[in-house]
């Protein structure tokens, strides 16, 4: 039962944490990260959710609901432009859920789903922002300056990142007694 | 796969897609036209602010940490060219003011109260950067308490770095030179060249590749030479006159050989932002 969990409190702080060094970081580390032509796009929130999935056991977290709400505050605080990652979150969600039920979930599954979560996150947010004229670039570069050093960083964060949380989770995933 | 897209499905997906874009429509033409967000957004926008302090503030200490630590090791270098920029400084600096006073009473006698120069600033901090490849935006702690209004212009460094996007109650968006946004970059500027002529333009665009601005459309004969500086025009009446751009890096033809291109090399790095001043025309 996740309100019978430590992880009620845990999970959100967890999650707020990435959001906000998601941004933080991206400030702080823009030189490396969006040195021309390549740029890497930190995903901690995604990060953060992928893993509760894979870490819940039997506390069943309220993802998708997460998943709307930081989606909701991402469009405002970041993007300004209000639609896109209050679907996209959960989409990637279910996604992983969709996928992630038919492995055994070991560090090589979850970084594999991972992966695919990343790819398909990283190409809806192009393919939307072309469709409404924000992004400007050729499907090839998108490929090759977005897509790869996006990839990248976040599997480093999802290795450097992988076992710390799941001790977290090891942590405070115990039922109190009744 | 039958059971994925039965009827109920791809009618939910279809109205959550239509739902979706017509709110990513709908915010940018929204942004596009009006001076401040709706009010609950403001109010998300200032919640969630309030909140990136606290984090951003750990992150952002232990770079000024680092930043220090680096500067330490060629501070003593540093130190001897800045003292003899310092004592040139004092100098500029009385000047400057005697100039001031005098251009003050010269206004006064012409009766003229407010020129394009006189601007007054808002210093503020740089909170975080959207974490996306599309988007080259940051979000400021200054808003509209502070008397930040959308389009002001926005300087860090020496330079011009990008204009006010949105604008809540108690944090700015800025948009940088760099976005890809064709609004972000257009800024009125002019080029005065040794013999006092001077070429009035916008900046047209940015080259990624080099890092440049562009000024497009160029039919003056002007001569204009490389390192020759750039600053805004004031022409258009939101951004004040003489803010510092950058200077010629490149003139070449354009496309079609009829005008002329002028590359400008940004003051300012454009990824290493910590404070930004906005720039407020007095009127």
């Amino acid at each position: 039962m996740y309100r019978l969990s430590k992880l009620k409190y845990v999970f959100p702080i967890g999650l707020l944490i990435a959001f906000f060094l998601d941004g933080a970081l991206s400030n702080v580390f823009s030189g490396a990260f969006f040195s021309y032509p390549y740029s890497m796009v930190s995903h901690l929130v995604l990060l953060w959710l992928v893993l509760g999935y894979f870490f819940e056991n039997e506390v069943q977290i309220p993802l998708t609901g997460f998943a709307v709400v930081t989606g909701i505050a991402f469009d405002l605080y970041y993007s300004g432009i209000l639609g896109l990652f209050m679907v996209l979150f959960p989409l990637i969600i279910g996604l992983t859920r969709a996928i992630g039920k038919y492995f055994s979930p070991t560090f090589l599954t979850a970084i594999m789903i991972y992966f695919i979560d990343l790819a398909v996150f990283e190409f809806a947010n192009y393919l939307a922002y072309m469709i409404i004229g924000i992004a400007h670039a050729s499907f090839s570069s998108f490929l090759l300056y977005t897509l790869a050093p996006t990839l990248a960083l976040n599997l480093v964060y999802f290795v450097v990142l992988y076992f710390p949380i799941s001790l977290l989770y090891a942590h405070y995933n115990v039922e109190p007694r009744s | 796969m039958r059971k994925f897209f039965s009827n109920q499905r791809l009618v939910m997906i279809v109205v959550i897609l239509v739902l979706c874009f017509g709110l990513m429509g709908g915010s940018v033409a929204l942004r596009n036209r009006r001076s401040t967000p709706p009010l609950i957004q403001q109010f998300g926008n200032d919640i969630v602010g309030f909140t990136s302090t606290v984090v951003a503030y750990p992150v952002n200490a232990f770079q000024s940490g680092v930043n220090s630590l680096s500067e330490l090791t060629n501070a003593y270098q540093e130190n001897r060219l800045l003292k003899k920029q310092v004592t040139e400084l004092a100098q500029v600096k009385v000047r400057n003011q005697t100039l001031t006073e005098e251009n003050k009473q010269l206004k006064k006698e012409l009766k003229l109260n407010h020129s394009l120069t006189d601007y007054t600033t808002v210093t503020a901090s740089v909170m975080t950067r959207t974490p996306s490849s599309w988007q080259n935006q940051l979000i400021i702690n200054k808003g509209e308490t502070s008397g930040v209004t959308k389009n002001m212009p926005v300087l860090s460094g020496s330079g011009l770095v990008g204009r006010i996007s949105e604008v809540n109650k108690t944090n700015s968006k800025v948009e940088l030179l760099s976005d890809s946004n064709e609004a972000s970059n257009r800024f009125a500027i002019q080029i005065s060249n040794k013999s006092g002529k001077t070429v009035n333009g916008i900046i047209t665009g940015y080259q990624k590749s080099t890092g440049l601005l562009l000024m497009g459309h160029v039919t003056s004969k002007v001569k204009v030479t490389k390192g020759t500086k750039v600053i805004t025009s004031g022409m258009g009446g939101v951004t004040p006159k003489g803010l510092y751009v950058g200077k010629v890096a490149k003139v070449s033809e354009d496309d079609y050989g009829l005008a002329k291109k002028i590359y400008i090399k940004p003051a300012t790095n454009f990824n290493n932002i910590n404070i930004v001043t906005v720039a407020e025309l007095d009127s």
